[in-house]
């Protein structure tokens, strides 16, 4: 069923990313669909000193070659750099490049924040420790903020309207899409660019090994030998309109944002909750307020971050929340082959939540590799399925027990079916 | 779901005080924060002021056990959202927990522990890097301890927009409240003061005394050089006017409006007109169905900047012309200097403004920049019934609020 008025409803008119397995999402599908593995050893920083030395590193992307000329690339962090590409992208896609004059008061970004210029500053900051406070060059420190990139964006795209970072540590991106939705139901914004992006740093890195939730090789979601997830970098980012503008634009309609939750744990600052209470209130938040019942479902696009105690509860989350259906919907973990995204991880998993429906197919979770007797789901592990999924819920968990779930829908003029 | 959205209770971590008696008593009196800074050496930097938090005892506030796992921040914040949930006489239980939640701004985060983090990874190396420091390195540590200590389990986000993140926390909250997935948030925000941060601004040249003169805040003022640092946590209890209601409790205002807005800007430096800003203003002015004349106070973003103190007064004389007759105006940064996340503190102010009838002096301003009527000198007695919180950001990021008497 359909969510209120053409004003209220609000649709994804284009996407764009940067990531490990591409650099546009034409390409991005082919990879999801072949299972391509986008994992592989650390060249952006030495890791010789590190526990572990693979990660999902962007490597075949060249910014000048990717971003016009007209775009200045001064002062902006690897992240921002991702973020504009992905978004130049989107906008394009979109029929939004260049923005119209008057939709430009109105459009705003919201951005959901990850280790932002940290890569940058982790350099100022060896040169400060060597060179002490008087002599090290802190201008070098002025995109490290996470708030950076939506400013680079709405300064290089000349936009006036809601312009925001968020961090829910690893939901970040997928918070930021169900707010920017949120911004435009409440009549704040006519169109937002909603997204994430995250850089691989040395800081994150050495935080992730120090917990020691890295798998050495890659990682393997929902495999009884999962030891830990791969860390990656990248960005994904939206174009959400209400459909009311959408429409009078004649804009392309690639799917529906149909619900939205967040919730947070209230159990522990890193471990999941094994009780699955928050995951399973947050899906059950987005499905309430998509409308839809569990059974209107049918893909799952997990968080799966391959640690074992996420793995465990996602899919005892599932269980609870599908019940006995929740054995007979595909559910796959795409970080398997774009790694852990983090800030950037929600908004990436969103674009391949829509590819998903768009381009007819669900993806897979590639290197499951053996058998864990308690996750025992449909996770897609023998390549990608040629089915179009009408509905796609999508999970993403986080530090701080926070948790939340984006749902979207093929787009149909009278709502989504309703079985 | 279109409900109404009023502040039930407030809680603040503050330069003035801990606690709504001392803040209070501080901000009628014009009190300053503003000192030596004494937790760290300021040698060899061009300033030496800040607006530290001096008498938190965070044991008065959080469980030993829990304690021990947060950093300052996280503290400061779980503080405050006890204060304010018991201000507003709210038990979290299991009947409640998943209707609260918390929308938390931090700009920054703690800065302090992940510089230290830093430090350690490049001089001792990443093995040394301690894991008990890692969950608090992330910005929403704040609301993920406050969550866990408090037992509550709704929405919980944070916000990380420079000096609009807690203006822009409190409006999604507000925004979450109206289409109902929570029926109480905490929403504010909070960001301390570092050694290393500190710095970093000196050597931006982002404090006072930026071009010389005397070091100190004076927001709006001819002579004013630049922002002080400050650091605190105020949080404001949000909650659905219905169920304020039906429990009887006593709103000190309502949120009835608010608006975001933005302007191309260079990255860390400030757009050429107020226009963004003024759409923010217009943006919560309709929200809340209010026209400009009937604003009765504005607590100012204003920190002493030379150029977005100009850009602020730029604004508001557009919108409330250019005479004495608007609003009065007050800007709490002159005491508790720049906190960035301070919307939270500057909500909780103005809430008070409201239900004592009070306007605080703006601390610092002796000579205005313009003939608007700021509230000068000594605390103003006048009937607040609807009033402004205007968030700016460097880079160009606007959030305001329109706060109004009442409510239920």
């Amino acid at each position: 069923m359909a969510v209120g008025n053409d004003e209220q409803r609000v649709v994804v008119t284009g996407m764009g990313t940067v990531n490990a397995l591409a650099a546009d999402t034409g390409q991005f599908s082919g990879a999801l669909r072949r299972g391509d593995c986008g994992i592989g050893p650390i060249s952006l920083f030495d890791t010789a000193t590190f526990r572990t030395h693979n990660g999902a590193e962007v490597k075949h992307f060249l910014p000048r070659a990717a971003i016009p000329a007209e775009f200045s690339l001064k002062r902006m962090s690897r992240s921002d750099v991702f973020a504009l590409a992905a978004a130049l992208q989107a906008l394009s896609q979109a029929g939004l490049h260049p923005i119209p004059e008057d939709l430009r008061d109105e459009m705003g970004v919201v951005i959901g924040g990850g280790a932002g210029g940290l890569l940058e500053a982790e350099d100022f900051f060896q040169d400060y420790l060597r060179r002490g406070g008087q002599k090290a060059r802190f201008s070098r420190l002025a995109p490290v903020c996470c708030a950076s990139t939506a400013n680079h964006l709405v300064t290089k795209l000349g936009l006036m309207g809601p312009k925001m970072t968020l961090m829910t540590a690893c939901s970040s991106g997928a918070t930021a899409v169900g707010v920017g939705r949120d911004l435009i139901r409440s009549g704040a914004a006519r169109a937002m660019i909603a997204g994430g992006t995250e850089p691989l740093c040395r800081m994150t890195f050495a935080s992730f090994n120090a917990l020691k939730a890295v798998d050495p090789e890659y990682c393997r979601p929902f495999s009884g030998n999962r030891a830990g997830l791969t860390l990656g970098e990248a960005a994904g980012i939206l174009v959400l309109e209400s459909l009311a503008g959408a429409r009078e634009r004649g804009a392309p309609i690639l799917a529906e944002v149909l619900g939205y939750g967040v919730t947070c744990d209230s159990h522990h600052m890193t471990a999941p909750d094994v009780g699955a209470s928050g995951a399973v209130r947050a899906m059950r938040a987005a499905l309430t307020d998509a409308g839809l019942g569990p059974e209107a479902v049918d893909y799952i696009n997990a968080h799966g971050t391959a640690t074992p105690p996420n793995d465990l509860m996602e899919t005892r989350a599932i269980k609870e929340v599908f019940g006995p259906r929740a054995w007979g919907i595909p559910v796959s973990s795409t970080k398997s082959m774009h790694g852990h995204t983090l800030g950037a991880s929600g908004a990436l998993e969103a674009v391949v939540s829509v590819l998903a429906i768009t381009e007819g197919f669900i993806p897979p979770t590639i290197h499951c590799e053996t058998r864990d007797p308690e996750c025992d789901l449909d996770y897609v592990t023998t390549g990608a399925r040629s089915v179009a999924p009408e509905v796609v819920l999508s999970n993403s968990f986080a530090f701080g027990g926070n948790n939340t779930t984006v749902i979207f829908g093929r787009f149909r003029e009278e709502g989504v079916r309703h079985e | 779901m279109n409900r109404r959205v009023v502040v039930t209770g407030i809680g603040m971590v503050t330069p003035l005080g801990v606690g709504k008696e001392r803040f209070q008593n501080a901000l009628w009196r014009g009190e300053t924060g503003i000192r030596e800074i004494a937790s760290f050496s300021t040698e060899g930097f061009g300033s030496h002021l800040g607006a530290e938090v001096r008498d938190f005892q965070p044991r008065n506030f959080v469980s030993v056990k829990n304690l021990r796992k947060m950093d300052r921040l996280s503290a400061m914040t779980t503080a405050s959202v006890r204060m304010a949930l018991d201000d507003a006489g709210i038990a979290v239980c299991d009947a409640n927990r998943d209707r609260i939640g918390i929308v938390m701004g931090t700009a920054f985060g703690n800065t302090e522990l992940k510089v230290q983090s830093a430090r350690i990874l490049f001089t001792e190396g990443p093995g040394m890097v301690n894991p008990i420091h890692v969950p608090n390195t992330v910005m929403n540590a704040p609301a993920g301890h406050a969550s866990i200590e408090l037992g509550f389990r709704g929405v919980n986000t944070t916000v990380n927009h420079q000096s609009v993140s807690a203006e822009t926390a409190i409006a999604c909250a507000a925004m979450e409240i109206r289409r109902g997935t929570a029926d109480v948030i905490l929403a504010g925000g909070a960001d301390i003061l570092s050694p290393f941060f500190y710095e970093a601004l000196c050597r931006f040249h982002a404090l006072s005394p930026t071009d010389g003169g005397a070091e100190g805040a004076r927001p709006f003022d001819l002579v004013r050089n630049g922002p002080v640092m400050g650091e605190g946590c105020g949080i404001v209890c949000l909650e659905a006017g219905e169920r304020a209601r039906e429990r009887g409790a006593a709103p000190y205002c309502e949120i009835s409006g608010w608006g975001l807005a933005s302007s191309p800007s260079p990255p860390t430096g400030w757009p050429d007109n107020p226009r963004g800003f003024q759409l923010a203003l217009e943006r919560a002015l309709r929200m809340a169905g209010a026209a400009a004349p009937e604003i009765d106070c504005i607590e100012a973003a204003g920190n002493g900047g030379r150029e977005p103190d100009a850009m602020e007064a730029a604004a508001y004389e557009r919108l409330f012309g250019g005479g004495p007759a608007g609003p009065l105006i007050t800007a709490l940064k002159g005491a508790t200097g720049e906190i960035f996340a301070s919307g939270g503190i500057r909500a909780v102010a103005l809430a008070l403004s409201i239900r004592e009838g009070m306007v605080p002096p703006t601390v610092g301003l002796l000579h205005p920049l313009t003939p608007l009527p700021f509230v000068i000198g000594e605390a103003r007695r006048r009937p607040v019934k609807k009033a402004l919180l205007s968030g700016i950001s460097y880079g160009g990021t606007y959030a305001c609020l329109v706060f109004e008497k009442g409510g239920v």
